[in-house]
This record gives structure tokens, C-alpha cells and sequence, in this order.
């Protein structure tokens, strides 16, 4: 297991490199820069004002040099200043995750909570009406637009209990129950397609360990359904549920950034957008590396975690 | 009414005499409110309260040397102030208390106004107004302001409170350029630190009514009142907080459920769906703003001066108008509306602003489109009115055989486009300032003075924008710009199409509203909130 | 939704079809009662083909007429779904945006299925170098998030149909990718192609053929479980600015305009949106239903 995980880690390291790079070149290819935008509508280009804000911001120099001076301050630790608001990249990026990451966790926890039980009853009662029922809730809920949900929550909250999210995102360390209040409706609206298809995935395991010899067994041996339940079919799906939860945090976190925006929430997917918007190179280098770290991290926790619970797994599976 | 040409044209002056002056051409209440700075006086004295702002835009930076962007403009005109305040009926001393011009007009002598604090406790003197202006008009420092001063040779400080700046030609708005929207009265040295730039989005420098307490990314500005402003009383407000929305659904629900006291519509139709609600004020202002379609003259086929011209024959503005703007608004032909009277040509002396489809059909057949002709027409995401009106205005030209491809691009591009002379045929959306010289110069001029990003390279208009920038005669310089619009009613470098009226909507808590016809929030250090 | 709607119906009545298109109707009513998802996700799937193909039996009213003068209408009698701020029928524009919107989703998840499809067999069966050079590539593509990619990739490219559906393409090939090479190395290594292998037979391209064929079942399936995610990031690409330029009717470019009026006209989101909503649904189940079957 040691050695897989290396190669694991070096592999994902080796993404990382590579998206840095890809993240770079690709910002930079979007037509216009910050110099542009700062001067807006202010005169031609070439002009000195312009150059002078170029040297400013190193623009001048060769991508290549652009690209190392930027991965040396990230290895440093430092990922720069913005160039349109001067703070510190890490501190910017840093606090819009937090923010996301909240919501994440809470929007996987009320997936889990909502899809897992609804996910068991809809497998142990295959074919019957509450299994119809919970099928219909998956489906629908994978259907629908998750910006077009909460657009329909924010609109028929506010009428019906003239009532809408308080505007300033507060920690929830400093302000639990308006911080609550913030993130109801984004995480209703993002929780209900991901509790559906966790509910899915789920009722999927159920239905598919009943057809495992070993239940099988269990059952014509006359053990009771409460205990082959929860001592063999629970235990054995236990880890694709645990690998499906990483899953589906990892498409949370790259699913914000329409609810961020619809919700005015500060996150790291409302960040990355507004600084593609403004060219703010480095913050939107710094925010995309987030992302892919995350990512990476989640996933290696996954694998980990399937090797701790389950040792056979194969590695190349 | 021509109460800027008068002002320039008087030798010294007080706010007083400005007033006295004007009065004799504009009735006297409009013009006593709109030349106090700020807006009018409140009639009650109430204090305190932070005031809950709605904005679809947030500043991008908090930087009045460094960003040219409107959104930035807007709020720092609460911080950060110049000589001058911007009033309709021309330039009101602010930081100035009175100015002299010298017979040639090449030198302009302002005596400053004592007592007046930074936010930094330092008090404001010559050497910081020479520091601040000689910073911006450097154009190694990257303004964007930097354009507007080039005329200025040299500022020279007299004594503590006396500053002259030096001309090499004369230039009669040099007053209003030393208003809020770019750059402002700094402690001098403040840019000797290389950090300063990004500091500004943290701490304030200015002598503003208002200083930043607090900026956070995607969420918040908050303002709280400066304990040391320099103008009595001012300003009512404990504090000022933005909350920055990012769409129109969110501004108008929280405004709804009181989540906001105060904000300006992003559309002016928006005010139809707050119909109703008790709790809220919806106000209608005049504004200086202006939406105009943009002719780039190097582009395909409208490098025809025909062409153009069919096209300003065929666009029907009012039914844009209502199409895009719910028919908030009001249609213009060669100026913004809020200038009409004062700067603009009646509308029956141009030729190409009353809409004739058969003449444009013999035009478009003349310049050898009998057949019709493919374009494609820019407009900006984000920007919510232009999407029916480019859709309207297709099915406009289509009557004279013209078919628009429409393409939404981000602003960023839509400014790149602008600064590489690359702009086609696009819709644009530019506030300005209640000056000719202003409004156009910039625009029009031929490059390099001006940045004359529609190609038209027209000598003879841009010999009339320099004529009319060194003339002080209000008469003499009326006239020039008059000659100067028809130039463009008869090239069509640009249709303006029409100024929207800015819409605000505020809690019935919020008292003494006033809104600038820029956008910007200058009346915010007179509004009061009730507790 | 009835489920005895067959196509078959409409045949013409000489006894021979009579009894033909009868028994075709049993069975199809059979196979209603066996499978009632399945059988719905059909008779919606051919339902949202038809609309997609022959939008014109469904609203006669074009899509794109403004009519200032009506605009902002309530569900009428004229106006089914209402109509937006340009006086524009939301029926129509909606019924019209279903061959536009499915065409771009299905176009694009076809680029992406072909281009994934290839590279992850010959990822899958050459492996070694090509694999590893490969698998990195579509990691860093899967490192980006879809809709910043996509935010990215419409940047870059410019705004227009076809740009978009490029991006969209790019969005979802690793997906494709890791399915077909999962498909490819568990070919590869059954008994018949070792087979082939160990006694030399050196038809490559024959067995790389064979692979590709029953890789093939995989990606389709893989088409219809992303069909309807494919479909989100589409329509929140329009709700963000970047899809579809005007006036052309998309279902998200439609929700975009309509967000504006959500308190004063909220049908023009409620309808677009419901439209997106059980286009998502026939795939979906239609998708779940082969699924089980392959299982």
C-alpha cells in the first residue's frame, strides 16, 4: 500500500504541475487584460499610461519568466498579490474556501442524511410503492436546474414568509444563527440534486447486494432480515457509500459557482468568476489551484480510506 | 442657461457669486440645490444609523488615481474629493474655495479652503494639491485621468492655501477636470510607498465625508463617517455599507424583505415589480448617462459614409427604448438629455435623426447593398438592456436589408476590442460630465489626443473640439459645438440612441435622497436614516 | 401521460395492418405494464424528438417576432406560457429552443464521446506510455470545474454556437475517456484476445476493431447518464451570458432574460425550466433502464 500511495502522490502531483501550467496559459488566453480594464475607456493602446502599468505588473516579461517567478512564489507558499485590490492571494483565496467549504460540507452532510436513509429504503423495499415514490424524488431531483432551483426557493420564500438570506456572509464561529440563515436556501438548492443521486447510488448497493451469494446464504440460512441488514449488506456497501461521498463533495465544490452567484455568496466559485472578469491573474491562478488541490486531496483521501476499510481492492481497478 | 460658459467667464469667484450669477438664467430653487454640494439640505435634523446600500456593481478597486472603471468612481465620491464639485449648472468650489483665470486663460489660481483634514489627521494644504495633480497628470504613474491634463504645463505652489496651475493652451473645463472622478487631493508622498496602492483598499487617504472601514471581496464596502470632515454637520450617517448582488432577482427581493434600505436599479423597469410594496420610496431622476449604437468607419461595410447614414435613418429609438428600457428614459439625438437645452441642436436642424426608410433604402442601394449586407453587432454581457435592444434593432434594419449577427462578449473583451480601434458595430453605455469638452474630446478627438475608437479620423470636427476646449465665450462656444454635432449627425460615427432615467428605490426609513444625474453616490452625505 | 400513444396507431386500416398494429399495441402495452419507466422515458423521448424535429406542428407563432406592445403577458389563451419583455410567445420559444438547446448538448456529448471514446481505447490497449501521457492530459482537463471551464473556454474562443459547443466537447471528454479505457484494459485482458495474442496474430487493428465494438455499449450508456448533466452546465452556461446569442431561442439563454422579471413574470423561468426538466428525465430513464439490463 505504501508504495501505491507514492506513485498515487506523484501522479497527482504531476496533475497539479501540469493544471498550473494549463491554468496560466489558459487565463492569459482570454482576450484583454487588467491593464486594459483599469484604463477602461481612457485613450488608445501603446500609450505610455499603458506601458507604465505593464512594467508595473510584469506583463512585459516572457511568459516563461512570468510562469516561473509565479510557481517559485507557490512553492514559497506565496501566490502573489492581486493585482486589481493588492491583497495577498492566500489570504483572499483562503477565505472565499472557507466559505465553500462550508457549504460543501454541509450541503454533502445534508445529502447524506436525506439520500442515504432514502437510498436504503427505496433498496430493502425494491418494487414497492415507496420505492417508486423515492425513484420519482431522484429522478426529479437530478433533472432539474440546480441555479433554476434556487432561483424558484429565493422567489417563493420571499413571498410566502416575505423572508430572504442576510446579504453579509458572516463565519460561523462569529454568527452561528445568521450564518445558518445565509446558507439554508444554497444548501437546499444544491443539496437536493446531490441527495438524490446519492439516494440512487445507494438504493443501486442494496439492490445489488441482495443478489450477492452471501446474503443470499444468510437468508436461506434463516437469519433474521434486521441482522443481515445491518451485519452484511450494511458493512459491504459501507465502502463504495464512503467513495461516493468523496465523489460528490468533489462535484459540490465544482458546482458553486452559479449558486454563489445567484446567493451572493463569497466563495471560491463566485471569486473565480469575478476575477476572470477583472484578468486578475494571479487570484484566479490562485483560486483554480485551490480547486485542483482540494480535489486531489479528496480523492487521495478516498483511495486511502478504501485501502484501510478494504485491503483486497485492487489498484488498478 | 448657460451657467458653466458664465462661470468660466467671470474673473473671480466665490460660491456665492457663482450662485448670484446663475441664478438670473435658471430658476432660483433648482439651481440654490443642485449647486450645494452633496444635494439639497435637509429640512430635519436627524442623525446615525449605517445605511444598507443594494449595488450589482462592485468597485473593482478603491484606487481614485489608478481605476477608471464607473463602479469604482461611484462610491469613492464619498471619500476622496477634488477642487471642484460637479454640479449641472457647471463647477462648484469644493476643496477650492474661489479661482482666478488670467486674461490669456493659460493661468488658473485657486485659493484653497483651510481647515480641511485627511483621514490620516494631516492637515490639506498646497504642496498636497500639487503633489496629487502633478501625480496624475505624470502619465509614467498609469492614470487614466492622465488624458485630461495634458494642457497643464507646471502647478506651482504660492503659499500654503494658494496653488496655480499653469497652461500651455487654454482650456475652459480645467475646472471640472479637477472634480471627483479621477484622482483627488492625497497627503503628498502617499504613492513614495510601493504598497500604497493596494493600502487604499483598506484605509482611506482622503478628505471625503466618508472613509473606508471595511472591503470585502464579493460581499461588502463599509463606510463609516470621518469625525474630522471639513463642511459642518456633515455627514448625517453613522455608516454606509454596500452589499454587492450579482443579479437583479437578489437586489429585488432583498429590497422586498428590507434585507436593503437604499439602492439604484440595475433596470429602471425593475421599479414595475416593487409596485406596491408599501415600505418602499421609488424615485425617478435625470441622468447624464447616455446609450449610444457605436459605427466603427473601418468596419466592412459601414466604412460607407451611406451606409451609416441608412442606418441612422432606420433605427426607431423609441421603440428601443421601450423594447430594452420599459420606456424609462428619454431619446436623444446628438447629446445626452440633460444637456439638451444647454449644448444641443434642435432636433429639425439635423438631417439624419428623423427616421425615413424609403431614404435609407435609396441609400443603401446607392452605396451598392441593394441586396442586403451581413453585420454583426457587439453588446456586452452584464449590460441587461442591451440584449432586446440588439434584438429590436434587428428587426429594424432588416428593413433595409440589413442582417445583424448578434455577439455577447465579456466586458473585458468588449474593452479590448476598444483599445485595439477593433470595435465594429457595437452598443456602448458611457456616463459623463455636464461639459461639451468633456463628453466629447476624449471620444472624438483624433488620435493621439483623443481615443477616437470608432476610426472616424474626422480633422474637421476634431479642429472644432480643440477650437471649442481654448474658447471661454459661452456664445462663441455653443456655436462650436453645435457645428461640431451636426459633423455627426451627418457622418454617423455614433446613434445615440437615448439616457435612461436612474431609478432608485429606498426604504421609507431613508430621508433627504438625492441622486447625482451621474450614478455616482455623492447624495449619500446628506441622506438621512430614520431609527 | 398515457402509455397506449404508439406511433403504430395511425397506420392504414386494411385488416392485414389492423391486426398487425393491434398486436404491436398489446405488446407495447405489455411492455408498458413490465417496464413502466422505460416505456415512459420512450414515449417522452419520442415526444421531445418530434418537438425537436417538427417545431413548427407544435406553435405556428415564430419564436423570435417582438411585439412591444405585448409584453410581460400572463399565460393566456394566446399566449400559453406567456410572453417576455419583447412581447416574444414563450410557448413558441420554448418549443423552438428544444432543437436548439438538445442539439447542442447531444452534439457536443457526441464530440466528446468520440474524441473520449478513441483516446481512452487506444489509451487502454497500447497502455504504458500513451496511457500515462494520456491519463495525465484528461486529468488536468477534469481538474478544472465544468462551468469554469466552460466560463474559460467561451472566453477565449469568442461567443457562438459553435464555440460552445466546443467547450462543452472539451468539458466532458474525460469522462468518456476513463469509461472506454476501464472498457479497453478489461478487453484486453480476456482469455480471447491473450489468445489472439500469445499464438501471434498480428491483426491489430482487427482486435482493436473487436475492442472498440464492445466498448461501444459503454459509452453509450455513459451518453445517457451525463446526458442530463450535460444539460445543466448548458443551461447554467446560458444563465451565466455565455450560450446562445440572441435571439436565438436556447432554454437557458431564455431562463437568463427571465430572471430579471422572476417577481413580475415568473413564467418565463417556470416554463424553460420544466422543458429542461423532463428532457433531463426521458434520458434518465431510458438510460436506467438499459443499466439494469446490462447489469
Amino acid at each position: 500500500m505504501g508504495s501505491y500511495l507514492v506513485k498515487r502522490l506523484g501522479a497527482s502531483l504531476l496533475t497539479a504541475m501540469l493544471s498550473s501550467i494549463a491554468v496560466f496559459l489558459v487565463v492569459r488566453a482570454v482576450p484583454g487584460d487588467v491593464v486594459a480594464q483599469m484604463l477602461g475607456q481612457s485613450g488608445g493602446s501603446g500609450s505610455q499610461a499603458e506601458d507604465a502599468l505593464r512594467r508595473f505588473f510584469g506583463l512585459n516579461q516572457p511568459l516563461h519568466i512570468q510562469y516561473l517567478d509565479w510557481l517559485g512564489g507557490v512553492l514559497k507558499g506565496d501566490l502573489g498579490q492581486s493585482w486589481v485590490r493588492g491583497q495577498p492571494v492566500t489570504e483572499v483565496v483562503l477565505k472565499a474556501f472557507t466559505v465553500t467549504l462550508q457549504l460543501g460540507l454541509m450541503t454533502l452532510a445534508f445529502a447524506t442524511f436525506l439520500g442515504v436513509p432514502l437510498g436504503l429504503i427505496a433498496g430493502l423495499y425494491e418494487g414497492r410503492r415507496v420505492d417508486t415514490a423515492i425513484q420519482a424524488f431522484n429522478i426529479l431531483g437530478l433533472s432539474a436546474p440546480v441555479f433554476w432551483l434556487g432561483l424558484i426557493l429565493l422567489i417563493a420564500v420571499s413571498s410566502l414568509f416575505s423572508w430572504s438570506p442576510p446579504l453579509i456572509y458572516r463565519s460561523p464561529f462569529v454568527d452561528l444563527s445568521d450564518n445558518l440563515a445565509t446558507l439554508i436556501l444554497p444548501i437546499l438548492s444544491l443539496g437536493i440534486l446531490q441527495a438524490a443521486a446519492y439516494s440512487q447510488f445507494t438504493r443501486q448497493c442494496v439492490v445489488g447486494a441482495f443478489s450477492e451469494d452471501y446474503v443470499r446464504t444468510a437468508l436461506a440460512k434463516g437469519l433474521p432480515m434486521r441482522v443481515v441488514f445491518s451485519k452484511h449488506i450494511l458493512r459491504n456497501i459501507m465502502i463504495s457509500l464512503v467513495t461516493f461521498m468523496g465523489l460528490i463533495l468533489i462535484q459540490i465544490l465544482g458546482g458553486v459557482v452559479v449558486i454563489e452567484s445567484l446567493f451572493s455568496l463569497p466563495g471560491l466559485g463566485r471569486l473565480l468568476i469575478t476575477a476572470i472578469e477583472a484578468r486578475d491573474y494571479p487570484v484566479v491562478q490562485g483560486a483554480l489551484l485551490m480547486v485542483v488541490f482540494s480535489a486531489l486531496i479528496v480523492n487521495l483521501l478516498v483511495d486511502m480510506l478504501y485501502h484501510v476499510i478494504d485491503p483486497r481492492v485492487r489498484v488498478d481497478s | 442657461m448657460h451657467n458653466n460658459c458664465l462661470l468660466s467667464n467671470i474673473r473671480k469667484l466665490g460660491v456665492a457669486a457663482a450662485v448670484a450669477v446663475s441664478a438670473l438664467t435658471m430658476t432660483t430653487s433648482a439651481f440654490a440645490q443642485d449647486a450645494k454640494p452633496y444635494g439639497p439640505d435637509p429640512e430635519e435634523e436627524i442623525r446615525g444609523g449605517n445605511l444598507m446600500v443594494g449595488s450589482l456593481v462592485e468597485p473593482p478597486s478603491l484606487d481614485p488615481f489608478h481605476d477608471g472603471s464607473d463602479g469604482r468612481i461611484r462610491v469613492t465620491t464619498l471619500v476622496y474629493q477634488g477642487l471642484f464639485y460637479e454640479a449641472m449648472s457647471g463647477p462648484v468650489p469644493l476643496l477650492a474655495k474661489s479661482y482666478e483665470v488670467s486674461e490669456d486663460g493659460l493661468t488658473y489660481t485657486f485659493n484653497l479652503r483651510e481647515g480641511i483634514k485627511f483621514h490620516t489627521g494631516q492637515d490639506m494644504t498646497a504642496a498636497d494639491v500639487k503633489y496629487s495633480y502633478d501625480y496624475i497628470r505624470d502619465p509614467d504613474n498609469g492614470s487614466p485621468g492622465a488624458g485630461d491634463y495634458t494642457t497643464v504645463e507646471s502647478i506651482e505652489v504660492v503659499d500654503d492655501y494658494t496653488v496655480v496651475f499653469n497652461l500651455d493652451q487654454p482650456n475652459a473645463s480645467l475646472p471640472i477636470t479637477l472634480g471627483n472622478k479621477y484622482g483627488a487631493v492625497v497627503p503628498a508622498g502617499t504613492f513614495d510607498d510601493p504598497g500604497a496602492r493596494a493600502a487604499l483598499n483598506r484605509e482611506s487617504v482622503g478628505t471625503g465625508p466618508f472613509k473606508i472601514s471595511a472591503f470585502e471581496t464579493n460581499s461588502y464596502l463599509e463606510l463609516t463617517a470621518f469625525e474630522d470632515y471639513w463642511q459642518e454637520g456633515l455627514p448625517y450617517l453613522d455608516a454606509v455599507t454596500y452589499l454587492f448582488m450579482p443579479n437583479n432577482a437578489a437586489l429585488l427581493v432583498a429590497l422586498r424583505n428590507e434585507r436593503i434600505d437604499f439602492a439604484q436599479l440595475g433596470r429602471p423597469q425593475d421599479s414595475q415589480q416593487l409596485k406596491g410594496v408599501d415600505h418602499l420610496n421609488i424615485q425617478r431622476w435625470e441622468s447624464l448617462g447616455q446609450k449610444p449604437l457605436d459605427l466603427d468607419s473601418d468596419y466592412g461595410p459601414l466604412q460607407d459614409v451611406r451606409v451609416r447614414q441608412a442606418i441612422a435613418l432606420t433605427v426607431d429609438k423609441e421603440e428601443i427604448l421601450q423594447a430594452s428600457l420599459g420606456g424609462y428614459g428619454t431619446v436623444i439625438h446628438t447629446i445626452p438629455a440633460a444637456m439638451q437645452d444647454t449644448w444641443g441642436v434642435p432636433v429639425e436642424e439635423l438631417e439624419f435623426q428623423t427616421r425615413d426608410v424609403e431614404r435609407a433604402k435609396e441609400l443603401m442601394a446607392e452605396a451598392g447593398y441593394a441586396d442586403g449586407v451581413e453585420m454583426d453587432l457587439t453588446t456586452i454581457n452584464g449590460y441587461d438592456w442591451m440584449d432586446p435592444a440588439a434584438v429590436t434593432l434587428r428587426e429594424q434594419l432588416s428593413e433595409i436589408g440589413i442582417t445583424l449577427n448578434i455577439k455577447r462578449v465579456d466586458l473585458g473583451v468588449w474593452i479590448d476590442n476598444f483599445r485595439n480601434h477593433n470595435m465594429g458595430l457595437t452598443f456602448n453605455d458611457w456616463p459623463t460630465l455636464p461639459d461639451p469638452n468633456m463628453l466629447f474630446f476624449r471620444h472624438f478627438h483624433q488620435r493621439p489626443e483623443g481615443a477616437d475608437f470608432r476610426n472616424w479620423n474626422n480633422e474637421e470636427a476634431s479642429a472644432l473640439l480643440r477650437e471649442g476646449r481654448s474658447t471661454s465665450d459661452p456664445e462663441k462656444r455653443k456655436e462650436i459645438y453645435a457645428e461640431f454635432q451636426k459633423i455627426l449627425d451627418r457622418t454617423v460615427p455614433t446613434i445615440m440612441l437615448f439616457s435612461a432615467d436612474i431609478v432608485t428605490v429606498a426604504n421609507d426609513k431613508v430621508h433627504n435622497l438625492y441622486q447625482h444625474p451621474t450614478g455616482w453616490y455623492f447624495g449619500l452625505a446628506k441622506t438621512q436614516l430614520e431609527e | 401521460m398515457s402509455m397506449q400513444t404508439s406511433p403504430q396507431g395511425q397506420a392504414t386500416p386494411t385488416t392485414a395492418t389492423m391486426g398487425r398494429s393491434r398486436r404491436v399495441l398489446k405488446r407495447a402495452l405489455r411492455f408498458g405494464r413490465r417496464e413502466p419507466s422505460f416505456a415512459l422515458g420512450l414515449v417522452l423521448t419520442a415526444l421531445i424528438l418530434s418537438v425537436a424535429l417538427f417545431p413548427g406542428l407544435y406553435s405556428q407563432v415564430s419564436p423570435t417576432d417582438i411585439d412591444t406592445t405585448a409584453s410581460l403577458q400572463a399565460p393566456s389563451a394566446s399566449h400559453w406560457f406567456g410572453t417576455d419583455e419583447l412581447g416574444r410567445d414563450i410557448y413558441s420559444r420554448s418549443i423552438h429552443g428544444t432543437r436548439v438547446t438538445l442539439s447542442i448538448v447531444a452534439g457536443s456529448m457526441m464530440i466528446s464521446a468520440f474524441f473520449g471514446g478513441l483516446l481512452g481505447v487506444v489509451a487502454g490497449y497500447t497502455g504504458r506510455l500513451t496511457d500515462m501521457m494520456f491519463g495525465r492530459g484528461i486529468d488536468v482537463v477534469l481538474s478544472f470545474p465544468p462551468i469554469i471551464l466552460g466560463v474559460i473556454i467561451s472566453g477565449v474562443l469568442g461567443p457562438s454556437t459553435t464555440n460552445l459547443v466546443l467547450a462543452l466537447s472539451i468539458v466532458y471528454i474525460p469522462s468518456f475517456f476513463r469509461i472506454a479505457r476501464s472498457g479497453a484494459i478489461s478487453e484486453s485482458s480476456r482469455t480471447y484476445v491473450e489468445a489472439a495474442r500469445s499464438v501471434g496474430l498480428t491483426g491489430r487493428a482487427i482486435l482493436f476493431r473487436h475492442i472498440l465494438r464492445n466498448v461501444m455499449p459503454l459509452i453509450m450508456l455513459q451518453y445517457m447518464i451525463l446526458f442530463p448533466l450535460v444539460l445543466q452546465i448548458q443551461a447554467a452556461l446560458g444563465f451565466l451570458g455565455l450560450g446562445v446569442q440572441p435571439p436565438t431561442p436556447d432554454w437557458g439563454a431564455i431562463l437568463e432574460q427571465g430572471k430579471d422579471y422572476i417577481l413580475f413574470a415568473p413564467w418565463i423561468s417556470l416554463f424553460p425550466g420544466l422543458f429542461i426538466m423532463i428532457s433531463a428525465l426521458s434520458v434518465t430513464l431510458i438510460g436506467r433502464s438499459l443499466q439494469k439490463r446490462m447489469n
